[in-house]
């Protein structure tokens, strides 16, 4: 949010000055009046007014605000843990947007060298990462975005080769009729199975086990 | 590593101002960080089942392991 402070003669001046900096019309700001400012005697003893304009966030569309502040947010952190990295809006999201009836996400791609750590195993780290992202988020702007992060591309090539896997037990567990579990997953990469073969006319899935250690378990129909 | 710590608490917390980190060497365990925030505001830290409070500390072990060095935080 832009904010300024700037003095004047007169507090009407000032406001002025400060509106024509910050590029906004006396609607879109709050104006806040430090000193009323003195003229004093022939310039001796005078004070001059000073007043701190505030962009007025009603005026800044949802999406804007969501997206100065997420991707202000995601640089700040990756600064401060000390990773070369930078953030750039994926337009792509169909990785991670398979149902209509959901808003369509706001998918962010990290890019840089030596990212694996970010992503941790199984992509914890990122999954945490992504959490804290929309809190801040969430909590500066007060609307809940649908947030996703990805590194160097690695939710988009995991939910293609997650798809691949599914169809391809998939047809086996159809073939020989013998129910095959997959290795655990995170919820939403269980999801992405789930959706996969929703349709398919030979299986039916089902998701078992507790926290980290639940798994997919594709059974014949 | 206390900037860190210090700017996801002071982001999700309603009186930024009361929030204090102080950071302590041991020479077994690395780097123990503190924490401390109004106590409204723990809720806001911590979550529930602590969830808030171990994904702060995964973003903290990514940070520590690019420097070679064991970190913990505390919640006070």
């Amino acid at each position: 949010m832009k904010e300024i402070e700037v003095s004047a003669r007169t507090v009407e001046e000032a406001t002025e000055r400060a509106l024509e900096q910050l590029g906004l019309s006396l609607e879109q700001a709050e104006i806040e009046i430090i000193s009323e400012g003195k003229s004093g005697l022939l310039g001796i003893g005078s004070e001059p007014a000073r007043v701190r304009v505030t962009e007025n966030a009603n005026h800044i569309p949802a999406g804007e605000q969501i997206e100065t502040c997420a991707v202000d947010t995601l640089e700040t952190m990756l600064n401060l843990m000390d990773l070369d990295a930078s953030v750039f809006r994926e337009n792509d999201t169909s990785a991670s947007y398979d149902d209509e009836k959901s808003e369509a996400p706001i998918v962010y791609d990290i890019s840089g060298d030596d990212l694996g750590i970010l992503i941790g195993r199984r992509g914890q780290t990122l999954a945490c990462l992504q959490y804290i992202t929309r809190l801040i988020v969430t909590r500066q702007t007060g609307y809940s975005a649908p947030l996703v992060l990805d590194v160097n591309g690695y939710k988009k090539r995991r939910y293609e080769s997650l798809r691949t896997l599914a169809r391809n037990v998939a047809d086996q567990v159809e073939r020989n009729g013998n129910p095959c579990t997959l290795e655990p997953m995170p919820a939403y990469e269980r999801r992405i199975i789930h959706l996969t073969l929703a349709e398919h006319p030979g299986v039916i899935t089902e998701s078992v086990g507790f926290g980290e250690d639940r798994k997919v378990i594709i059974q014949p129909k | 590593m206390k900037d860190l710590v210090e700017y996801i608490a002071k982001s999700l917390v309603n009186a930024p101002d009361a929030v204090v980190v102080t950071e302590e060497t041991d020479a077994e365990n690395g780097i123990l960080l503190k924490l401390k925030v109004a106590d409204e505001d723990k809720g806001r830290i911590i979550g529930k089942q602590g969830r808030i409070a171990q994904a702060i500390r995964t973003l903290i072990r990514v940070k520590a392991a690019k420097a070679g060095i064991k970190a913990s935080l505390e919640i006070i």
